[in-house]
């Protein structure tokens, strides 16, 4: 049996007093895009930060190749494998483009600066674009050009899974379809991606599979066209019943 | 009005009260006494004086910095200019000792103002430096203007009160004077401006939004804690008969503050009681007098780290746990009145936003958005996530500014006004992460919400009773007296709505009231909005969760990229494709979904 | 015109001084988001460490040198520990407070072990300095600035141009942006006291041969220098430099031309008018907009 890239076994999280998740157990294999969806405030977040460290389950385990990670610090989670292209993008805004990108990777275990110049160089040729303004600071770039510089510092740790967290939050939808399209050509390299996403749609349009969170819990779980046409899922976002589009 | 709740319940708060008044009477009048007759070798004496008037010094600073959460590291000028004002008042300018007190009172209190009215616009490290600056530049004068001053010699032959020159009644007068101060601050803490104090410094922010003027607040306690410097001051110049500069440097300042910081700033007793023992502890710690500043230093860390609120604090979470708070008995709480009869009427819409525009440097967070909310309706704002809502909330709140765009509130333009005059007009509001006073109890959060500007509620009894009420309204009127922090989530949030009725608002914006709730706490929270909308109340509420949008809501606005794109009853809205596609993403026909 | 040169030569050594301690604030500052109040003592305690080691134990200049950099070294390691550590996640008054007391433990601390009385340190250079034109350039100044512009090259360098001072820099812009890439922030944040300590110990190294080495030499050039930085700009590198010598200059001419006792009233002065017209200071506080 091939083993689960990632996998989490009934996590249970909270802030404070404030239930995030509850019982959520679900898997990604290798090599596959997954999307997570769901209402804000479902529990999507909370997730991807569970998964990279950044909020410790009260119950439950993360899973990466077997090996356990969860209540691990963020820092050696990253060094697992695990890249967190967290929400609203966080580029670093004292640092230019080249030096945000070039930090993604530099504390990848067993990096070398040889491999840091030619990955970045790499990262280039994804996203042509910012070469062109590889020396402007992280505050000058508009949303749609931190998000691409977010995913690029992402893949720069050749993670085993990226988790990209609403990649759309806050960008026009043109700059939307540029970033899907590049998410799209990650995972036809291969890079395994979870991706949580308010906007169902463009999820869908890239992912292999998907789940449904709802106030902590999952609700549905299925290929793309099965949720797409599921009126349950339209009514997690949206309330009521009627609501054909 | 006869109501045994409220009887009951006074009744065995007056009698405490009565009681514990009496023996404070008696003990300070025992006090007074003792130290006024006793015949003190001069050393006692020396150390007495210091203790008490340091301690009315002190309790200074727990208004500033216990009550409204201020730095204020200059208190050893403010205690300077009054003994200053004492000394020279006395010996130069020949005045009788109570105008010189008077003068130097007076003097400090002044700076105080001044320095407040400067300063409170900037927080935290910059009031720091403020206050050093005055501090240091003070020492610097009182040094060198020797003409004046007389310089680093200081000024001797101070003069005192004729009826209390010698040192028994002096001390006795000193004594009496810490009484009186230590009762008023005690007392401060149960006003209006009390828990303005309070509330400021726990959640400047939504102090502001519930009606209190934070500014105000803060430079009358700076002015109050200079005031009490100065008159510590004053005395201990009287006591002393000797004073010189150096008794007046950032040293000195640093001393008070840990006094304050020791007992535990936010209680008065605790602030005299940490005076009395810094001051006695060199004298019991004689043997380790080389090092014992030291110890000092490494205590204050010490404190920091395990006691943050000083031994008091320490103490009353310790008793807490001994004799945990009981729930109330309340029997029957007159019925809340909310609704303003008798309003505007020709005015149908409540709040009227006509292109309301707000740009953060290069983002339109809110794009010219216009929204009317009719009188008496439940008005969801729904949008799916960085669509604006919460901006524009911020923008009706008055915490943000607009970039342009009007407000009308019932028919006055408030597009400029703060948010504690939006409250004053009967704006309420609660938070998305709740923002509630983390160091009052429960009652006394929804106190400050009925002393809002332009409530008429009265004080004493009377708040206390429309307090109980709201809290009713909302079910947890007998547990008025509990921590909030101890509280869960849905109750918390609950309070945070008792607070905004208490001020009897006409408007209440809820944000994401449902955010952190299971579903029987959702049931709830929806039977107490349709409860509220039965009493004439006017809200806006923006949520996530359709399903409570729909079960409340009489009509919809939705934001995407800061514009409105669907306003209408909430069966048309939920349907609309532009909003579908907005939260769905767009919805192609062609598009089957698959890579 | 040559007593303003000699004036200006002797407010940037001495604003030197200041440049370095508020350097070293700053640094503590960005990486923790607290306002170190002992940072005036790392001074205090490099000049200690230099008489105790020349003085009391008659070592060789350069070899106190060295032993003290290494002790201020230890030394912030220590504090971070001790001080700041515990208190990482509390609000800023009980850090501020904290760190006062840490000041009241070190200065007293040092009171208790060496006494009150001031000392003085002799200059360890044979030529008193030299003169060009009427201006007269003091040995022990020309060191200080000369120190002074090496030790803001290194930073540069470090901060600018070397791997690790980018992830310091990171980490100061958003610790938990850096955690989740993999830096580890509290080794960031410990290096950051570190250096810190020894800018601290440093400017007190420098200074010991100009001004009476005392207990509370620490506390004033601390206040100074936490009013520079104010002036240059609170949290920004280059202002903390700028405010350093800006102040160190007012100051001089101020005692110059006004008046000599008020002196260290100039500084303050200047702060205050700042703190009412211009509280963002000269380079003002970048990045700032949040929504």
């Amino acid at each position: 049996m091939q083993m689960r890239l990632l996998e989490l076994d009934q996590i249970t999280a909270a802030y404070g007093k404030v239930a995030a998740l509850d019982g959520l157990s679900f898997h990604i294999d290798e090599g596959e895009i997954v999307a997570l969806l769901g209402a804000n405030g479902a529990g999507k977040s909370t997730t991807l930060r569970v998964i990279s460290g950044l909020l410790k389950p009260r119950v439950g385990t993360v899973r990466l190749l077997g090996h356990t990670i969860s209540g691990h610090s963020p820092e050696s989670i990253f060094r697992l494998g695990v890249a967190h292209v967290p929400e609203r993008r966080r580029v670093f805004p004292g640092l230019t483009v080249r030096e945000n990108i070039i930090l993604g990777g530099a504390n990848r275990p067993g990096s070398t600066r040889v491999e840091l110049q030619s990955d970045t160089e790499r990262m280039f040729g994804i996203f042509p674009e910012l070469r062109s303004f590889e020396n402007a600071l992280g505050w000058m770039l508009s949303g749609g050009q931190q998000q691409m510089v977010a995913i690029a510092r992402g893949l720069m740790s050749r993670p085993k899974i990226l988790l990209l967290d609403e990649p759309s939050l806050g960008l026009g939808p043109l700059v939307v379809q540029q970033v899907y399209k590049v998410i799209a050509d990650i995972r036809r390299n291969g890079t395994t991606v979870l991706l949580v996403e308010q906007n169902a749609n463009m999820a869908l349009s890239v992912a292999d599979r998907g789940y449904v969170l709802e106030t902590g819990h999952l609700v549905m779980q299925g290929k793309p066209d099965e949720l797409w046409d599921n009126e349950d899922v339209r009514a997690a976002y949206l309330g009521g019943r009627a609501n054909q589009a | 009005m006869s109501d045994r709740a409220s009887r009951t319940a006074s009744n065995a708060l007056s009698a405490g009260k009565v009681f514990g008044a009496g023996l404070y009477i008696a003990v300070a009048a025992a006090t007074i006494g003792f130290v006024t007759l006793t015949p003190f070798p001069a050393y006692t004496l020396n150390l007495l004086m210091q203790a008490s008037t340091y301690a009315i010094a002190v309790l200074g600073l727990t208004i500033v910095l216990g009550y409204s959460g201020q730095i204020n590291l200059a208190q050893a000028a403010f205690f300077g200019i009054g003994a200053y004002g004492v000394a020279l008042g006395t010996t130069t300018f020949g005045l009788p000792f109570w105008v010189a007190l008077l003068t130097g009172v007076a003097a400090a209190s002044m700076a105080g103002a001044v320095l407040g009215l400067m300063s409170l616009r900037l927080g935290g490290h910059y009031l720091a430096m403020v206050t050093i600056s005055f501090q240091t530049i003070l020492s610097l004068v009182l040094t060198n203007w020797i003409d004046f001053t007389k310089g680093p010699d200081g000024i001797s032959g101070i003069g005192r009160p004729t009826q209390f020159a010698k040192s028994g009644p002096y001390l006795g007068l000193c004594i009496a004077g810490l009484y009186l101060v230590g009762y008023l601050v005690w007392h401060l803490r149960r006003t209006r401006l009390g828990r303005a104090m309070q509330a400021t410094r726990d959640n400047e922010l939504a102090a502001g939004v519930v009606g209190v003027n934070t500014y105000l607040t803060k430079v009358t306690a700076f002015t109050l804690s200079a005031l009490l410097g100065g008159l510590g001051g004053g005395l201990f110049a009287g006591g002393f008969s000797y004073i010189s500069p150096d008794q007046f440097s950032f040293s000195e300042s640093v001393v008070f503050l840990t006094m304050a910081l020791l007992g535990g700033s936010r209680f008065p007793f605790g602030t005299v009681f940490g005076t009395g023992l810094l001051i006695m502890l060199p004298e019991w710690l004689r043997f380790l007098k080389t090092i014992y500043l030291a110890v000092y230093g490494g205590a204050v860390i010490l404190i920091m780290v395990f006691m943050p609120d000083g031994i008091m604090g320490f103490a009353v979470v310790i008793w807490r746990k001994i004799r945990p708070i009981k729930p109330l008995a309340t029997g029957d709480i007159p019925p809340l009145t909310l609704g303003h009869p008798g309003g505007r009427e020709e005015q149908p819409a409540t709040l009227k936003i006509s292109g309301l525009v707000k740009h953060f440097g290069g983002v339109k967070a809110v794009d010219e958005v216009d929204m009317q909310v009719e009188r008496n309706s439940v008005h969801a704002l729904i949008g799916p996530n960085g669509s604006g809502k919460t901006s524009l909330l911020n923008v009706l709140s008055g915490i943000y500014r607009p970039t342009a765009g009007r407000i009308d509130f019932d028919g006055e333009n408030i597009t400029h006004l703060k948010p504690y005059q939006r409250a004053g007009l009967g704006l309420g509001r609660t938070f998305q992460n709740i923002r509630l006073f983390t160091d009052m109890n429960v009652l006394d959060n929804v106190k400050i919400g009925a002393e809002r500007p332009g409530n008429a509620i009265g004080g004493g009894a009377a708040l206390e009773r429309h307090a109980l009420a709201a809290l009713e309204f909302v079910g947890l009127a007998n547990r008025a007296f509990e921590a909030v922090g101890s509280m869960s989530y849905g109750h918390q949030r609950l309070v945070e709505i008792a607070r905004a009725l208490a001020g009897n608002p006409k408007l209440l914006l809820l944000d994401e009231p449902g955010a952190g709730l299971n579903h029987a706490e959702k049931d709830g929270l929806v039977l107490l909005l349709e409860r509220l909308k039965g009493h004439g109340l006017t809200i806006v509420i923006v949520d996530h969760d359709m399903h409570l949008v729909e079960r409340v809501a009489d009509r919809i606005t939705v934001l995407n990229f800061g514009r409105h794109i669907a306003d209408g009853a909430p069966a048309d809205v939920l349907r609309n494709p532009d909003v579908v596609a907005a939260y769905l993403g767009k919805v192609d026909a062609n598009a089957a979904p698959r890579a | 015109m040559g007593t303003a040169l000699q004036l200006l030569f002797t407010g940037l050594g001495i604003g030197s001084i200041y440049a370095l301690v508020a350097l070293g604030f700053v640094l503590i500052y960005r990486a923790t988001n607290v306002v170190n109040f002992a940072q005036g003592d790392f001074a205090m305690l490099g000049a200690f460490s230099m008489t105790v080691l020349t003085i009391n134990l008659g070592m060789h200049y350069w070899l106190s040198i060295l032993i003290t950099i290494t002790a201020m070294a230890i030394f912030g390691a220590l504090f971070n520990l001790g001080v700041y550590y515990p208190l990482r996640n509390r609000s800023f008054l009980p850090v501020i407070i904290s760190t006062i007391g840490a000041s009241i433990l070190l200065e007293n601390g040092v009171l208790a072990a060496y006494g009150p009385q001031p000392q003085s340190l002799p200059s360890v250079f044979e030529s008193q300095g030299f003169s060009i034109g009427t201006v007269f350039f003091d040995s022990q100044y020309v060191v200080i600035l000369v120190v002074t512009v090496i030790m803001v090259a290194f930073q540069y360098l470090l901060f600018e141009r070397t791997l690790l001072g980018k992830k310091m820099q990171a980490t100061s812009q958003d610790k938990e942006m850096a955690s989740m890439l993999g830096i580890p922030v509290a080794l960031m944040i410990m290096i950051t006291f570190i250096y810190s300590s020894i800018l601290g110990g440093l400017a007190g190294v420098l200074v010991a041969p100009i001004l009476f080495v005392s207990v509370g030499m620490g506390s004033s050039i601390a206040l100074k220098a936490f009013a520079a930085s104010i002036i240059g700009g609170f949290g920004d590198v280059t202002g903390a430099v700028v405010g350093g010598l800006a102040l160190g200059v007012v100051e001089t001419f101020g005692a110059a031309y006004i008046s000599v006792p008020y002196k260290d009233a100039f500084g303050f002065l200047v702060l205050l008018v700042f703190l009412l017209f211009r509280p963002q200071g000269i380079f003002g506080e970048r990045i700032a907009e949040k929504a």
